[in-house]
């Protein structure tokens, strides 16, 4: 039997256009910019620690530090964890606002889902909320 | 903190709906590490998260994580 959560769900309506929205990615993948410091993949708890990723980016600057999925692919594309280069399309042709000014990358691998659940979730929310000024986020794992 | 609408994009659909999100799609056959596809696949990379970002003017279907289909993507 699937356990489901009993949680409510957090549904939040979209109260504007699209075209009008800031859009951040917040990404599980592992990934940061090179010149930050690496996730700790050495530890077995995890590592409950997040990257902030500024908009201008470039993909080339971009890395991935996880070590519970293969990805050599993301090696290659960051856009197939990191859809950084689609986003910005999107927004020059007006289907989005803008590419929102901060994104967040974290290793979305922890034996500690109470920290991660009660203090790095809402840690990166703030974040989004205060730093990104993002309206919607994009969510992606490995 | 003001609520900020979500959309998520998961190639462990079953996991993610465990968790039941607010807005959840799933590309199918999508393998983990390729959530919006493969590498240099620019065109299918964009339609994914075209398509994610539709879910946020859809009807809702809040908890339900969607199954989206892209042949291009290959087996």
């Amino acid at each position: 039997m699937t356990l489901l959560s009993r949680k409510c769900v957090p549904f939040t309506p979209l109260d504007r256009e699209l075209a009008k929205c800031s859009v951040a990615l917040v990404t599980a993948a592992g990934v940061h910019r090179i010149d930050q410091e690496p996730f700790n993949i050495a530890d077995e708890l995890g590592d409950l620690t997040f990257r902030g990723i500024g908009g201008e980016a470039a993909v080339t600057d971009l890395k991935v530090t996880h070590h519970h999925y293969d990805h050599s692919d993301a090696d290659q594309d960051i856009n197939v964890v990191f859809p950084i280069d689609p986003l910005r399309e999107l927004a020059q042709e007006g289907v989005i606002g803008q590419v929102a000014r901060e994104h967040v990358g974290y290793m979305g691998y922890t034996m500690q889902l109470r920290l991660m659940y009660e203090q790095t979730a809402p840690a990166i929310a703030e974040y989004i909320d205060k730093k990104a000024k993002a309206d919607v986020v994009v969510l992606t794992g490995g | 903190m003001r609520g900020i609408p979500t959309v998520l994009i998961t190639v462990s659909p079953e996991v993610s709906a465990q968790m039941r999100p607010p807005r959840a799609m799933s590309p199918k056959g999508f393998r983990i590490g390729n959530s919006l596809g493969r590498p240099g696949m620019a065109g299918l990379q964009k339609r994914v998260l075209w398509d994610a970002l539709g879910m946020l003017t859809a009807p809702a279907r809040p908890g339900e994580v969607i199954e989206f289909e892209y042949p291009e993507y290959g087996e």
